[in-house]
């Protein structure tokens, strides 16, 4: 493929993909009463609108607080999982393995379905976060375990050998050599976990409590009724917010790479 | 300095014994080779040493302590590893501080030990440099250092040299072993390369299907091996057969007084090293066995000659290149008597 040619390929593909976002973006700024493309005029109506209603505001701070919980939990549990796959499965390996991609193979609707059952069968019910933090660190653990089995496979023994016969215990010699090294992949592996928690509706929605809700099972809610342009800010608000937790985890902790 | 004694350390991973009860005492600055093929179980031994192994039996012991239960981070050892194991992440400066650190070692002094060992290993101004930025020998005495520095009991090196290109290597040998006599400390270097056990260490330790064959000096191991599998591992040797007869070998080279209880009658191996045998013209009028050239490689300061005896028995000769034969003639081999080791009966 000649390199003009290709450039304008890339762009072609880049517009196919963002295009729709573009237009939401757009469309938040209508100052119309409907959510359509062109906007008609331009203003920031909608998103007053959106600050000061308190539903749209409580369902953010409910998905916030879920994907801030979630990504922790499962940033824990998927490295540590990785950390014995890569070392000490062994034969196991290859289980260990499909086990922890199975919520990637399932229908998220079936995950959702036997959860729903399963905390009600052990009496957690609904009406706390306990079974949706649950789900949601069920089907965003593949991503933390792939990218730091990733990251890991990389990782030499030997290092940790060496700063053991330095002297360092179990915990120095993760915290001073393993994670410095792993961080890409654990980093990466949070922002996953993060972006899905934040996104996922299936499982929000079979395992939410009563009058409880997460930002899309309230703008698929809304959209039910309504199709102003409101529904259009909020979308632009939770891109940029998701876009913000990237850039801000990259600026601050780091994603370089350290190359060997 | 400590004295590292090892008593029949056994390890077994279920499948017979990796390391059978083999026992050593190192003394206070000794350099000890562990020389054996793969698989002999040297490395184990190394690993039960430094503490990356449990023993399944026996006792380590530093300066009569058994440190078998002591685990790795707190026995006080420094170790090289094969590929260096430096930490990618942190600069020379770095690595070096980290075992000083983990021992609480105030700042300032943590600076001067540095300095003193970049010294050492004559690598002062690359403190700030990472890992990948240094040659693989260069990496090589970082990780020498990081393990000196922390004034370790004893030192463990794990084939340190089996990366480099040849030229390095030799360089590296001289090296490591100076350093180790300056600084004194007692070491283990692990080598399945002869000629490392042999120009650097104090004592060669001979091993063989987890067992020792063999400890002893370099010119023990090589003049006086204990058995043919020590002979033929350790440099090259002709194996010349004979029956004993009144304590006395009759070699084609002529008869050979040998010393040990050998009965009358049995069939006895000799071990002669090429570069004992002489050659002479076949003219000459000394004595010595009659053979054929069958082929030579010259290779600058030696020459190597194959050579087969009247009775059809092929010798390796290695000579200085000082008279040259051609492959097919004739000559004399000369193998003076006492350069003959008995290595037991033929089984």
């Amino acid at each position: 493929m000649s390199k003009p040619f290709f450039t304008v390929y890339c762009l072609i593909i880049y517009a196919f993909l963002l295009a729709p976002i573009a237009v939401v973006v757009i469309a938040s700024f209508n100052a119309g009463a409907f959510l359509t493309f062109p906007p008609q005029g331009l203003s920031f109506r909608w998103y007053l609108v959106f600050f000061n209603n308190e539903v749209f505001m409580r369902a953010i701070r409910t998905s916030l607080w879920i994907a801030a919980m979630t990504t922790v939990i499962s940033g824990i549990i998927g490295t540590m999982a990785a950390m014995f796959y890569v070392t000490h499965a062994g034969k196991l390996k290859e289980t260990v393995r499909v086990a922890m991609l199975a919520p990637l193979l399932l229908p998220e609707v079936l995950t959702a379905i036997s959860l729903l059952f399963f905390v009600y069968s052990v009496g957690l019910g609904t009406q706390n976060l306990v079974g949706m933090i649950v789900g949601h660190v069920l089907i965003t653990l593949p991503f933390v375990f792939i990218n730091v089995s990733a990251s890991m496979e990389s990782y030499d023994p030997a290092w940790s050998l060496a700063a053991q016969s330095l002297g360092a215990g179990r915990f120095t010699r993760f915290r001073r050599i393993m994670l410095p090294l792993i961080k890409p992949g654990v980093i990466g592996g949070c922002l996953f976990a993060f972006i899905i928690s934040f996104d996922v509706f299936t499982i929000s929605f079979m395992l939410k409590g009563v009058g409880m809700s997460t930002l899309p099972i309230q703008l698929f809610d809304y959209l039910r009724t309504n199709f102003t342009p409101e529904a259009a800010a909020v979308s632009t608000c939770s891109i940029v917010l998701t876009m913000a937790v990237v850039v801000i985890s990259e600026k601050v902790l780091g994603l370089r790479i350290h190359r060997f | 300095m400590t004295e590292v004694s090892i008593e029949k350390l056994t390890k077994d991973y279920g499948q017979g014994p990796a390391v059978n009860s083999i026992s050593i005492r190192i003394a206070e600055g000794e350099f000890i080779s562990l020389l054996g093929p793969s698989g002999c179980g040297k490395t184990t031994t190394l690993k039960m040493i430094a503490g990356f192994e449990d023993a399944t039996a026996g006792a380590i012991r530093f300066d009569g302590r058994d440190v078998v239960h002591v685990p790795v981070e707190k026995r006080d050892i420094g170790m090289v590893f094969q590929n260096y194991a430096l930490f990618p992440h942190m600069t020379v400066e770095k690595n070096l501080a980290f075992g000083l650190e983990m021992r609480k070692i105030p700042k300032d002094e943590i600076r001067t030990r540095i300095a003193k060992v970049l010294d050492m290993v004559q690598l002062t101004g690359y403190s700030e440099r990472y890992p990948r930025q240094l040659s693989g020998g260069q990496q090589q005495r970082v990780a020498l250092a990081r393990a000196l520095v922390i004034e370790p009991k004893i030192l463990l090196l794990d084939e340190p040299l089996a990366n480099l290109d040849a030229k390095l290597r030799e360089e590296m040998r001289v090296f490591i072993r100076d350093l180790q006599r300056r600084v004194g400390i007692t070491t283990v270097y692990v080598t399945h390369d002869q000629a490392e056990a042999m120009t650097m260490s104090d004592r060669v330790v001979v091993m063989f299907g987890g067992r020792i064959a063999q400890i002893g000096t370099p010119s023990e191991i090589y003049e006086r091996p204990a058995n043919l599998e020590v002979a033929e591992f350790v440099g090259q040797v002709n194996i010349i057969r004979g029956k004993v007869g009144n304590r006395i070998v009759s070699t084609a080279f002529g008869d050979v007084p040998v010393s040990g209880d050998f009965a009358d009658g049995a069939e006895l191996m000799l071990a002669l090293r090429p570069e004992a045998l002489e050659l002479l013209p076949i003219h000459s009028g000394a004595t010595g066995a009659p053979a054929k050239v069958l082929s030579s490689y010259y290779s600058g300061s030696l020459v190597d000659y194959r050579l087969e005896l009247a009775g059809g028995a092929v010798v390796n000769v290695q000579t200085f290149p000082r008279t040259r034969f051609a492959d097919g003639d004739q000559v004399l081999v000369h193998a003076p008597a006492e350069r003959f080791w008995p290595l037991g009966t033929v089984a």
